[in-house]
């Protein structure tokens, strides 16, 4: 698996590509030291803001933060119940018809597994979080969570986190990079669209008719 | 419908377009009336602007006639409206403090990205005004669709002719902004930079404001004549050593406040801007924040700078340590326009202000080409051109 690979050492042919492998070496050994330099504490970086945030072993971990006008119970029930949201989701899950702890993946995350990947609700704090993690044999292990906190007159933060671990590369997913950084642009997305939906009632766009492209 | 689309950079063209219809439930569509074309169209026009697509309907000062509303629209139609060109969902965080401009939820999560990476955050939409700001179909077109049309339109009264009404959509409450945004104390001196519809809707709004003097430049004689006749103290960038003379006419002291209605397309000749202009034309994301620079210079020590002049990238040769050192405070922003309407309707109604002293030339939408080529290239005569489609 490309994002497991270790190094592989190129045959050595001459001393300046000594050289080069003894520069590279010193930076590296210099980026060792920074990191455990006594002091810097990466864990104390606020929310997913570390610079080595993204790799958590094997997981990839990307999330989304807006700030919405309105109660967690109205939140909740927007996400869980306004079917009109679902078809625009490129990310987050969302509830299977009649199994109310288990949640769809929409498309763009469907399109990675050649099977179907059912996630279920594996705890839930009222008012404060509800997290979920993908099941069976789908060809991606996935955890995520929705937590809410109070933003002052600002309304309810709301976050959101996945980790994701692809167990064979899927088309759709040319590099872990690129997949990380789609779902977190992805997750933006959709908090987004959660927000105006519940705000003003609908989605924005700028479409001229129904109809339109 | 007929519409005028961009088709490149200096290159507008009247097409036929398909009608608009209801997409979402709170939106209206209404029958353009009247349309204008503003500066900021110009930086559009210039291609300085990015995010402009081939055949994007252009326009966003208009008003017009309700022809049909959505489900949750509190519009009827036939009412008259004129049209604020920032759309605002009238609920998020921004719009609760009036600051409609700034709204979270109108343009579209798709194009959020490209103006959260220029500037940090997205953009609120805005009517013919590029990709950054939702790529929404403009007003200089027989129909538009208007999203939130219970919140974004003015109703306007039928007594009053369209061109008394038409310049709420924008440029009358962006001079007003603009000298509200000087916070003038009864009496203060107010410089003004550029003396376009914006400026001289600056000017209007300074004397409104109570300012004691409004000096204003510009390097075209016909649009300081204007300037003169609404009561302000013309002078020609041209001609005149622009610090030395505000120097000189205030006394040393410099202008209580400064305002730049100029923008990032700068004329002159002077070596800054020579050099912007040149960072400008091979697209690298370049300002021509001359007048911005020398604003800030010629504002008096703990003075204001207010800057109602469009700019979209980055700026060179920034004074900061003046800003600094002489203890400046900067306000900007587009528009709130709607927070302004119906206290500047007011004053319409009453007689108070007539905008209408603007408008140079009417046209009908079919010559927008005209119309765009002559407010660009012959600002002597052509001050403000409204088209009826
Ligand atoms: N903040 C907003 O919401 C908002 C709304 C409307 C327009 N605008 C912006 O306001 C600015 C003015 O708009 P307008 O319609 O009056 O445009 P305009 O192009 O008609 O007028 C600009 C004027 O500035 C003058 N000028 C150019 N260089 C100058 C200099 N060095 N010193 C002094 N004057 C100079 C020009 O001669 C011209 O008269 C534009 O940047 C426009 O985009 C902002
Ligand atoms: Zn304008
Ligand atoms: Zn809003």
């Amino acid at each position: 698996m490309l994002y497991n690979q270790g190094h592989t050492p190129m045959p050595i042919a001459n001393w300046a590509r000594y050289g080069l492998a003894a520069t590279l070496a010193t930076a590296a050994g210099g980026v060792l030291i920074y990191r455990r330099k006594p002091g810097i504490n990466h864990d104390a970086a606020p929310a997913r803001s570390a610079r080595h945030r993204r790799r958590f072993g094997d997981y990839r971990v990307t999330g989304a933060t807006v700030t919405i006008r309105a109660t967690p119970e109205q939140i909740r029930a927007c996400w869980q119940g306004n079917a009109q949201l679902w078809p625009e989701l490129e990310y987050l899950p969302f509830p299977e018809g009649n199994q109310p702890d288990l949640l769809l993946p929409p498309s763009e995350l469907r399109d990675m597994a050649s099977r179907p990947l059912l996630t279920r609700i594996v705890a839930e704090r009222e008012d404060e979080l509800v997290a979920w993690r993908s099941e069976g044999d789908g060809h991606a292990d996935m955890h995520g969570r929705l937590r809410f906190r109070d933003n002052g007159a600002k309304g309810t933060a709301v976050e959101v986190i996945m980790a994701v671990r692809p167990h064979h590369f899927a088309s759709a997913w040319k590099t872990e990079a690129m997949m990380a950084e789609a779902l977190e642009l992805g997750l933006l997305r959709d908090l987004r669209r959660l927000r105006m939906l519940i705000e003003t009632g609908e989605i924005a766009t700028a479409r001229m008719r129904p109809d339109a492209a | 419908m007929r519409a005028a689309t961009f088709q490149g950079k200096g290159d507008i063209d009247v097409r036929q377009m398909p009608d608009p219809a209801i997409v979402n439930p709170r939106d209206c569509i209404i029958e353009v009336t009247s349309t204008a074309i503003c500066g900021s169209d110009l930086h559009l026009y210039d291609g300085v602007i990015p995010g402009v697509e081939k055949d994007d309907i252009l326009g966003h000062e208009f008003m017009g006639r309700v022809v049909a509303v959505g489900k949750e629209s509190t519009l009827e139609v036939g009412q008259r409206v004129v049209v604020p060109f920032t759309i605002f969902c009238g609920q998020c965080f921004h719009c609760s403090e009036q600051r409609y401009s700034n709204c979270d939820n109108s343009c579209p999560v798709e194009d959020q990205e490209v103006a959260e990476k220029a500037f940090g955050h997205p953009m609120a939409g805005m009517f013919g005004y590029s990709h950054l700001t939702g790529g929404f179909a403009g007003g200089q077109a027989e129909y538009v669709r208007i999203p939130y049309s219970d919140v974004v339109p003015l109703v306007v009264p039928e007594d009053i002719p369209d061109e008394r009404l038409l310049f709420l959509s924008d440029i009358l409450p962006t001079g007003w902004m603009a000298a509200l945004n000087a916070e003038i104390a009864p009496g203060d001196t107010i410089a003004v930079w550029g003396c376009g519809p914006v400026g001289l809707f600056t000017i209007l709004s300074a004397f409104q404001q109570k300012a004691g003097r409004v000096i204003a430049i510009d390097g075209v004689k016909g649009r300081l004549d204007m300037a003169e006749q609404l009561g302000a103290e013309p002078v020609n960038f041209h001609e005149t050593d622009i610090l030395d003379a505000l120097k000189q006419m205030t006394g040393g002291i410099g202008p209580d406040a400064v305002i730049d209605a100029v923008g990032m397309e700068a004329h002159g000749i002077a070596i800054d801007n020579m050099a912007d202009r040149v960072k400008q034309a091979v697209g690298i994301g370049q300002d021509r924040a001359h007048v911005l620079r020398q604003a800030i210079m010629a504002c008096r020590k703990g003075g204001r700078v207010s800057v109602p002049g469009v700019y979209g990238g980055k700026a060179d040769l920034f004074p900061l340590g003046a800003m600094m050192q002489k203890g400046l405070q900067l306000r900007t922003g587009q528009t709130h326009v709607r927070r302004y309407t119906a206290e500047l309707l007011d004053l319409i109604e009453r007689d108070v202000i007539d905008p209408s002293f603007l408008i140079s030339h009417r046209l009908p939408l079919d010559e927008a080409a005209t119309g765009y080529r002559n407010f660009r290239d012959q600002q002597d005569e052509w001050i403000k051109v409204v088209m009826h489609p």
